[in-house]
């Protein structure tokens, strides 16, 4: 066993368990914010609205990540047209690219789940709601975003366990994340196990931390939800 | 009874030990890397190597089944007795010493840069200070790269192809790697119309990063294997068959 190399490149790992971790806040982040518009556009009565967002998540969820990451990172390099654009400093990076298509990935699972924590709203509420008089943006901001949240908790504590997890397809697109660094040390060194033991070893503290979380956010935000003991 | 027994064994380690020696031999090549080692249309591995491993193990009359692998699993799987011997314009380096046994070598490749044409860029690592430098990972390319080119950022990429799509697409700024393979596989192709082979011809003289030569890889504990691959080498280098390769792929008397 060669655990000695091991202990020479922790500080390779922590850097990449950093890139790892900014990733996943960047791309769940931004992609909690579209998440919310498009799954209310995803319930809305207009079936344009309605069909748009079918159709883009149908899409994204329809295709694999990688692809998805391919064709962003080396497919749209291929078009002259936008090489020459004011896009390209910024398409020409790796991070943006990868950024682009976590977020576009993750936003249409998202979508998805907090549509469907919407759907599974009681009518009662929306009606009392009405009754009180409330306009249709005070309806969204306290009854249907805090309900459709907290009702599509434990599913959006998955989406971010598979996200950070999506994190490590960005070393095929040179991002020296967890895994690049693994598969590095894989190549300089000609040992496999002890790289990628380590690696499965950080994601699954990063993956602990994030479940923790979750739990927490569950028992502090969706406790009403939970079944009364008798 | 147990005469018996004993016959039984004996038998039984006479048939397993012949089955040892005629077992065909597993050999692993990363089909990435034209015009050495490659997938045709047909799905079939073709290239320099590969015609080379089967007329070695013709030679020397072993029965080889040379398989494709992942560029980054292949020394490891080596090591780890998935593979027996490694064909893949495998440099011969004092760090990969230390790990694997070498047949004697096969060739001298000389590596160059490859850039755009009108880039007029000064290949030394102050010229390059700031500038984006492709290599593929864990080659000798990238050992290079890595200790000269500290002022550059590197790019490191999985497979011997990315770095002209990355080029071609204004991501890096130059390539470094076999001036074989840069001139099959881009330059001489219409998608590398716009780029050429930069700078002095590198090899194993001007730097040790690039190696003694390319050989084959063995596990260290196979000597048997190196000595029969050794004479398949001899052999085809004798009867001409490594030539009349070195003709079909690279214009070689």
């Amino acid at each position: 066993m060669s655990w000695d190399v091991i202990y020479e490149n922790l500080g390779r790992y922590a850097d990449g368990a950093g890139l790892t971790l900014m990733l996943t806040a960047l791309a769940l982040g931004i992609s909690f914010f579209l998440s919310i518009g498009l799954a209310l556009a995803r319930n809305a009565t207009q079936p344009l609205a309605r069909g748009a967002v079918f159709i883009y998540t149908l899409v994204f969820r329809g295709t694999p990540l990688l692809i998805q990451l391919f064709l962003i990172y080396y497919g749209l390099a291929q078009f002259d047209l936008l090489r020459q654009s004011f896009l390209w400093p910024w398409l020409s990076s790796p991070l943006i690219c990868v950024l682009i298509a976590f977020v576009l990935n993750t936003t249409a699972y998202t979508t998805e789940i907090f549509a469907g924590g919407l759907r599974h709203l009681p009518p009662g509420e929306i009606e009392a709601a009405r009754a009180y008089g409330m306009s249709w943006w005070t309806q969204v901001r306290r009854i249907l975003l805090p309900a459709m949240l907290t009702r599509s908790l434990s599913l959006y504590g998955n989406e971010a366990i598979m996200m950070l997890h999506a994190t490590s397809l960005a070393s095929t697109v040179t991002l020296m994340e967890i895994t690049g660094v693994a598969r590095n040390i894989t190549l300089n060194y000609y040992i496999q196990f002890e790289p990628y033991v380590t690696a499965a070893l950080i994601y699954l503290v990063l993956t602990s931390v994030l479940v923790c979380g979750f739990q927490l956010a569950e028992k502090r935000w969706g406790a009403y939800l939970q079944p009364r003991r008798s | 009874m147990k005469t018996r027994y004993r016959n039984v064994v004996a038998a039984l380690a006479f048939t397993l030990s012949g089955a040892a020696f005629a077992a065909p031999i597993t050999i692993a090549t990363d089909a990435t890397f034209p015009p050495f080692e490659s997938i045709d249309a047909n799905g079939k591995l073709v290239g320099y190597d590969v015609e080379l491993m089967q007329a070695i193990c013709e030679e020397a009359k072993l029965d080889c089944n040379i398989i494709a692998a992942a560029w980054e699993g292949m020394i490891p799987g080596l090591i780890a007795r998935k593979y027996d011997a490694l064909i893949s314009q495998l440099t011969v380096t004092e760090a990969r010493k230390k790990t694997v046994a070498f047949s004697d070598v096969y060739q001298i490749p000389s590596f160059r840069f490859v850039a755009r044409k009108d880039a007029g860029l000064t290949l030394t690592p102050e010229g390059l200070k700031g500038k984006v430098i492709a290599v593929q990972t864990g080659t000798p390319m990238d050992a290079y790269i890595t200790k000269n080119y500290t002022g550059s950022t590197i790019k490191r990429y999985s497979s011997g192809s990315e770095p002209y799509l990355e080029l071609r697409a204004g991501r890096a700024d130059v390539h470094l790697s076999y001036e074989a393979q840069i001139i099959h596989s881009f330059t001489s192709r219409d998608e590398g119309k716009d780029f050429e082979l930069v700078g002095p011809t590198l090899t194993g003289k001007d730097a040790p990063e690039f190696g003694e030569g390319v050989a084959i890889a063995v596990r260290k504990a196979n000597t048997e294997l190196v000595g029969k691959i050794n004479e398949g080498l001899a052999a085809v280098r004798a009867n001409g068959r490594q030539a009349a390769l070195d003709a079909k792929y690279f214009g070689a008397e």
